[in-house]
């Protein structure tokens, strides 16, 4: 059927993106795109003893980008960094449900610029952490 | 023009997608290729294979004959004056990289280059990059709100320091044509060079270059019928003349010594190396199968789609259209519904199996100014049929539903 992968999911966080916006201060602030289509995405995340205590994100790009951004910070909100960290893709597309294979890129944007940012976060000790302009 | 007779030198077009039969609508990135040029190219590789300027064999003898034919029907197609003025490269923003580099050694620190809002990163980064190197200043040229070049602001940022004026001819998502033919002689009064970035127009519309009057004129065979890796840059004799190459090496050279070189005549002192020479092949075949259709009858067709797509595009509730009102305009049509994402959009559209473009369209600066994260794209070319546009509107209606919008 046409249409069938915007599932209820997708439609209703991009329509109502849960997480949406900015937190002053963050421990970490982490922003990437994907070129090629142009879709932008930014995190900023307060940890508090080791824990995700709030996390957000801004951005531009599809649907299926926009829901995808929004799951993966309901996912590591919560949890502590190491947790984060083990989100694997399987656990990502458990949530998201299957996406056709020309849309993976946008489904792993905003998947693949957060753990970069929990990543950086932590080679860095754990101390502030901005990084702009990841690659996807 | 028998469209039904057109469509059946289209190998591609007679293809089914989840049941559909194919709607190309991107002809703007790039066009199909006809049966003709598909054999040109596959006759060079299977009947006469070899390396042009080089072998006395009749092999090499008939590959150069075929592609130095490729620089004349080019030639003739633009109104040059002849092959001297065709240098092949392997796409418009290669032609563009090239006038950029040899025609920005003329530049000096404090010079001023003038491009505008509306340009290909093609037309915008090559310039970028020369003015860093000599310390010259960049400016752009505005657009009006309906999306045409504003010619005011033109003559306000032309000045006696703008050595280069670089514009296209017509805007790859706005559709508009500019009026350079107009503005040619302003630039030349004030001593500037003219290059223009013709990737958009010369596959839809009688080129003159004489009457444009460019100094340089870049465009690509693939949006033109002909195969990818090949584009050209037309010349002024003398100002090609002038000019030092761009890529150095073989086939470019009249005499190396251990210490320095002399160049080649024109235009192979800009080829260097083994050319695309299929490509240009199958080019001169894309510029003959035009011919024979001929390029005001495409024109007129063309027209004729952009009127009904745009009667039919306005007829929806809830789209944004960009682009100017009225003609002169080729046939693009950029569009957004409103709330639903450009890719969404080619996403729905490529489910029943319409090829559209959407994204940024390698027009950033472009996209800041109309407000935009990107747009949805439909280009038309001569295959295309009134019929195709009304599966396309039936399409965008299914869009909406899936969205709510």
């Amino acid at each position: 059927m046409v249409g069938e992968i915007y599932t209820e999911i997708i439609l209703d966080l991009y329509k109502n993106p849960v997480n949406k916006g900015n937190i002053t201060k963050p421990e970490i602030d982490v922003s990437g795109g994907n070129p090629s289509c142009g879709d932008q995405v930014e995190f900023t995340m307060r940890i508090k003893d080791d824990v995700i205590e709030d996390v957000k994100f801004t951005g531009s790009g599809c649907a299926i980008s926009v829901a995808s951004s929004s799951i993966i910070t309901e996912m590591v909100k919560g949890r502590n960094v190491q947790q984060a960290k083990k989100i694997s893709r399987e656990d990502f597309f458990d949530e998201l449900g299957n996406i056709i294979q020309t849309r993976i890129k946008c489904a792993l944007l905003g998947f693949m610029v957060l753990k970069q940012g929990i990543e950086a976060y932590e080679k860095n000790e754990s101390k502030p952490t901005i990084i702009k302009g990841i690659v996807i | 023009m028998n469209i039904k007779k057109i469509r059946e030198d289209f190998p591609i077009l007679n293809q089914k997608f989840n049941n559909n039969e194919l709607v190309y609508f991107d002809n703007a990135a790039t066009t199909q290729k006809p049966q003709q040029v598909i054999d040109a190219v596959s006759d060079y590789y299977q009947k006469y294979n070899a390396n042009v300027h080089r072998g006395l064999n009749f092999l090499s003898q008939k590959a150069t004959d075929k592609y130095e034919e490729a620089h004349e029907k080019t030639a003739k197609f633009i109104n040059a004056e002849g092959i001297k003025e065709i240098v092949f490269t392997k796409n418009a923003s290669e032609s563009l990289n090239l006038a950029a580099y040899s025609l920005g050694e003329k530049i000096s620190s404090g010079d001023e280059i003038l491009i505008s809002v509306m340009e290909h990163h093609s037309n915008i980064v090559p310039w970028q990059m020369l003015a860093k190197r000599k310390k010259a200043k960049l400016n752009f040229v505005n657009i009006t709100s309906d999306g045409r070049l504003d010619l005011d602001d033109f003559e306000k940022k032309l000045n006696k320091k703008t050595k280069i004026v670089a514009l296209t001819k017509a805007s790859n998502i706005l559709g508009t044509i500019n009026p350079l033919e107009k503005i040619s002689k302003t630039v030349k009064d004030n001593g500037s060079y003219f290059v223009v970035d013709a990737a958009q127009s010369v596959p839809h519309t009688k080129t003159n270059v004489k009457k444009i009057d460019a100094d340089l004129f870049a465009f690509s065979a693939h949006k033109m019928l002909g195969p990818t890796g090949i584009g050209v840059l037309y010349g002024k004799e003398e100002i090609l003349k002038e000019m030092n190459p761009f890529l150095t090496g073989g086939d470019m050279i009249s005499k190396v010594s251990l210490k320095e070189a002399t160049w080649n005549k024109l235009p192979w002192k800009f080829e260097a190396g083994t050319p695309n020479i299929a490509g240009a092949i199958g080019f001169g075949e894309a510029i003959d199968y035009i011919n024979k259709i001929g390029i005001e009858n495409i024109e007129e067709h063309e027209k004729a789609l952009l009127e009904f797509g745009l009667k039919k595009l306005k007829e929806i509730d809830k789209i944004n259209l960009y682009g100017p009102e009225k003609e002169p305009r080729t046939g693009i049509i950029s569009f957004n519904l409103k709330n639903v994402h450009p890719h969404d959009v080619a996403q729905i559209l490529d489910e029943n199996a319409i090829a559209i473009r959407s994204g940024n369209h390698c027009a950033q600066p472009l996209m800041e100014k109309l407000k935009v994260d990107g747009v949805a794209r439909i280009s038309f070319y001569l295959y295309n049929t009134k019929e195709e546009i009304e599966k396309f509107v039936n399409a965008i209606d299914q869009t909406k539903k899936v969205f709510g919008v």
